[in-house]
């Protein structure tokens, strides 16, 4: 009887053991397989950051570049543009930005105009609808329109359901779309180089 | 009869209570029982016997690096090798489940034909076994098969010409054979069309039978029971219980034994994956890191090393050995007359075939290289025969006459001097030794209904011969 | 039925003149798989002599950083024919030119360690004998020969630090023919030489061949570290099966 508990627990220890030395083993090779499922460098080398010139955009021109396969807008905007904001600070759900879409707004942007303070005037947003990922259209022309209010001062409009985003990107109160458009970790190379998805603090 | 599940008590573990309402609606415990837990099989399985599990983990290990292998490889002509490479050094972990891959693909053929060697020596395919020796022989075929097409898949120098070979030679079948090289390749060569359906074959249509086969092969096996190295028939000895005397409940003892057995094997391949995934050049052949090119031949093709056996079949005929062959033949046909007791309808058929045979390789007739394909496919065909072939009173070796064994191990010779033969280049000397190993490996079969009742045979014993551990 | 005589036949006769090339020994590859600075320099090479016909397609130049580089040290030296660090190592000779130049587009060089392994040596053996083993042919188009690659299309592009050598061969009778006579190769002889000694040159070639044998593989290091302690961990993991499997058995008569 006492020989059986023994072998008892002699067996049991070795079960035990084994089954931790054999799911260590499992695990592991689970881990290597899930982990194949990642980015691979192909695609990291895709998403590296993108140097854009704006030495031939005009005040209130717009360019799309491309970044990670997303359409990154850089608009600049007029004297009249900018006014618009104070106008707008009032009417959008989130005017500070505390409640990011994807990437929080960048520390070294100001809050109304979303962009440095050395280049204020230049908007880098990426288009892509805090909704379910449509990309919205330029409605820059003030006053009333089909979709848009009366009071209406100039931004961005989203085919798809509705929502309406200022001329800092910021989306409008009451909107389908919940959060503003994300803007990128960027930086001036000189004033009409700028890098997008590259700070000072190195790369996105 | 209306429908019943057991009540168990209020207090019973969660556990129970939800297996027993499984059990009630699916026979889960039943078949865990039927097929594993509560089949006896016999105690005196030695390492022979391990081979069958193992082949069992190689096809989820294949299936499994199949799976991620496929999320990240590209089946077009442009592509394809580029994304091999591509796994192997951008994808995170990518070269280990490409080395599993490769490796698992020669492993599985190591352990099959080790699997098959435990058939021979104990007659596991003898009645009432022999569906299951059938099926295991499908699965063979289609495990050949499984290998050719994700051979074409890197798309190395080795990958298309192996391929453009091998179609070609269904090209030697009059009459149809162009037209149905053409049609297995899709193309005039072996090009994007031979890629993409060779894919579908590989990841998907064969794999299915494969798994299908698998079953059926297991399912027959439980049928029946297992054999055992004393070729004795453990039901005919029960207990009180009705289990086999000589039989343990394979839970927990061959659990254990095979998880004992499956450690084993994995320092073997993680040595073989991590050290020498190419293993000198067998497992992952040199010219294969060539990008395939349909305008240059490599200088010396030859089949991945497990094909090679029957390849050297196929190199060893040509027109001279055909007179050996047609002597063969003719021999046959009157040792069959001579000295069998098949039916005489029987025996004329196999004249028949043995005439058109001698007349279709005289000079006139199809050449060496048709039959050399004939002798290609016979050579794995006649596999299938053995338990019509095997003619002996017992089924294992252990109590045959003694010469038996040696008989073994000439063909078990000549079968692995056949496949050393295959990966080297031809030379006239080995040729010719092919040619000799050729006609001991179709002897060992052909001529087994009489030596395999030859001798004097052991007293076959009434237990199995069993050593507590 | 005609091609696969061909075939055949070709099967048959090649492995000869496969043979007269095998026939020529292959050195063995210094091995400096660990050594860093023998890789910086080999990639270094690499780009410099071999990328501007030669793509390794397959190759990241990020990857450098494996073996010791920063982005900065690529960025500024070795990119060539890309702008970014990420990009893949091609090269700006097309197909065409290729063909029309040199008769054959040069072979990517991703893999071209592993490629060239054979019965005679390993491919970085074949690759560091065959980088030192040209010698000056006016018959041929390119003016080189080679005498582990007979009638390469590949001139000497290491020829500046090599130096300018030339061939000596001998008449002798055919062994297999007495009635024939075949060249044998008797000894280099240096017509010009180099900018390195013969022992600096062999050192560079290693570094390179070094540099391709990684780059055929650069995986290689962790793979075979790694495995050190996957097998330790599975021999563990079958010496506690063994005995829990005798532990049952144990009491099975």
């Amino acid at each position: 009887m006492g020989n059986e508990k023994q072998v008892d627990s002699g067996r049991r220890g070795l079960l035990v053991a084994t089954c931790a030395a054999g799911g260590v083993v499992g695990l592991s090779a689970t881990g290597a397989f899930v982990s194949t499922f990642q980015p691979s460098e192909r695609a990291k080398a895709a998403g590296a950051p993108v140097e854009v010139d704006i030495s031939t955009l005009k005040p209130g021109d717009m360019t799309t570049a491309e970044w990670r396969g997303k359409p990154v807008w850089i608009l600049k905007r007029t004297p009249e543009m900018m006014a618009s904001l104070n106008a707008t600070q009032s009417e959008v759900a989130d005017p500070d930005s505390t409640k990011p879409y994807t990437m929080p707004l960048p520390d070294y942007c100001e809050k109304q105009s979303r962009s440095r303070k050395e280049h204020e005037d230049i908007l880098i947003a990426v288009g892509i609808c805090s909704h379910l990922g449509c990309s919205p259209s330029k409605k820059f022309t003030p006053g009333a329109q089909p979709s848009l209010p009366d009071n209406w001062a100039g931004g961005f409009l989203c085919p798809c359901h509705g929502s309406t985003f200022d001329l800092s990107g910021r989306v409008f109160k009451n909107k389908p779309a919940p959060q503003n458009l994300d803007v990128p970790r960027h930086m001036y190379l000189s004033d009409t180089k700028i890098v997008i998805g590259k700070d000072e603090k190195g790369e996105a | 009869m209306a429908f019943v599940e057991k009540k168990l008590p209020a207090d019973a573990p969660v556990i129970d209570k939800a297996l027993n309402w499984v059990d009630a609606r699916f026979p889960l415990t039943k078949l865990w029982n039927d097929q594993w837990g509560q089949y006896y099989a016999p105690k005196n399985f030695n390492f022979w016997y391990i081979f069958g599990s193992l082949a069992m983990l190689v096809l989820v290990i294949q299936i499994v690096t199949g799976i991620f292998l496929v999320m990240h490889y590209k089946p077009d002509g442009g592509m394809a090798f580029a994304s091999v490479e591509y796994i192997m050094r951008e994808v995170p972990w990518g070269w280990l489940v490409r080395y599993m891959h490769s490796t698992g693909a020669s492993a599985f053929f190591i352990i099959i034909y080790l699997h098959m060697a435990r058939a021979l020596m104990y007659g596991s395919y003898r009645k009432p076994r022999e569906l299951v020796w059938l099926f295991g022989f499908a699965i063979f075929l289609c495990l050949m098969a499984e290998a050719f097409f994700g051979y074409l898949l890197p798309w190395g120098q080795m990958s298309y010409w192996g391929a453009q070979v091998i179609v070609n030679l269904f090209g030697a079948i009059p009459v149809i054979g162009p037209d149905l090289s053409l049609w297995i390749r899709g193309d005039y060569v072996v090009s994007d069309a031979t890629l993409n359906r060779f894919f579908s074959f590989h990841v998907i249509a064969i794999p299915l039978v494969l798994l299908g086969l698998v079953v059926a092969h297991l399912i027959a096996l439980h049928e029946v029971g297992s054999n055992n190295p004393d070729g004795i028939e453990i039901k005919d000895n029960l207990d009180a219980d009705g289990h086999p005397v000589d039989g343990v409940p394979s839970h927990p003892y061959y659990t254990f034994h095979d998880i004992f057995g499956v450690t084993v094997f994995l320092v073997l391949f993680t040595a073989v994956v991590f050290f020498a995934p190419e293993m000198g050049g067998y497992f992952l052949e040199a010219n294969n890191f060539v990008p395939a090119d349909s305008l240059k031949t490599p200088l010396h093709i030859a089949p991945t090393w497990y094909f090679t056996p029957f390849y050297s079949i196929l190199r060893a005929t040509t027109s001279d050995f055909l007179y050996i062959v047609q002597g063969g033949i003719a021999a046959y046909v009157v040792l069959i007359y001579l000295k069998s007791s098949l039916p005489s309808l029987i025996k004329a058929v196999i004249a028949a075939i043995g005439l058109v045979m001698i007349v279709g390789m005289l000079p006139f007739g199809l050449d060496a290289k048709f039959w050399g394909v004939v002798l290609f496919g016979s050579s794995v065909m006649i596999l299938a025969g053995m338990p019509w072939l095997d003619q002996s009173p017992v089924k294992s070796i252990r109590y045959r006459p003694n010469w038996h064994k040696t008989v073994m191990i000439i063909f078990g010779i000549a079968f692995v001097t056949l496949g050393y033969l295959g990966v080297e280049p031809p030379s006239p000397i080995r040729n010719l030794v092919s040619q000799v190993c050729a006609v001991l490996y179709f002897a060992f079969f052909l001529l087994m209904p009489w030596w395999s009742a030859m001798g004097t045979f052991k007293p076959v014993p009434k237990r199995v011969t069993f050593k507590p551990h | 039925m005609k091609f696969i005589k061909k075939m055949i036949a070709t099967l048959v006769l090649l492995p000869a003149l496969a043979l007269a090339g095998e026939g020529y020994p292959l050195d063995h590859a210094p091995d400096r798989a660990n050594n860093m600075a023998a890789l910086q320099n080999g990639a270094k090479l690499f780009v410099n002599y071999c990328l501007n016909c030669h793509a390794a397609a397959s190759m990241r130049y990020s990857r450098l950083k494996d073996i010791g580089l920063t982005e900065d040290q690529i960025r500024g030296n070795l990119l060539l024919a890309s702008d970014k660090v990420g990009d893949l190592m091609t090269t700006r000779l097309s197909v065409k030119d290729a063909k029309a130049w040199f008769g054959a587009a040069p072979p990517d060089l991703s893999v071209i360690a592993r490629a060239k392994a054979s019965e005679s040596g390993t491919g970085p053996d074949w690759l560091y004998t065959y980088l030192r083993s040209y010698y000056k042919d006016d018959s041929r188009p390119t003016g080189w020969n080679n005498m582990v690659f007979p009638n390469v299309g590949m001139p000497h592009a290491l020829w500046e630090l090599q130096g300018v050598r030339g061939a000596e061969f001998e008449e002798v009778e055919d062994e297999h023919d007495h009635s024939k006579k075949t060249l044998e190769f008797k000894k280099f002889t240096t017509i010009t030489p180099g900018k390195l000694t013969t022992a600096e040159y062999d050192s560079e070639v290693g570094d390179l061949v070094a540099y391709l044998n990684w780059m055929g593989e650069p995986e290689q290091g962790t793979r075979k570290r790694l495995g050190v302690w996957v097998l330790l961990w599975m021999s563990m993991l079958s010496l506690l099966a063994w005995r829990l499997n005798a532990s049952y058995w144990k009491e099975v008569k």
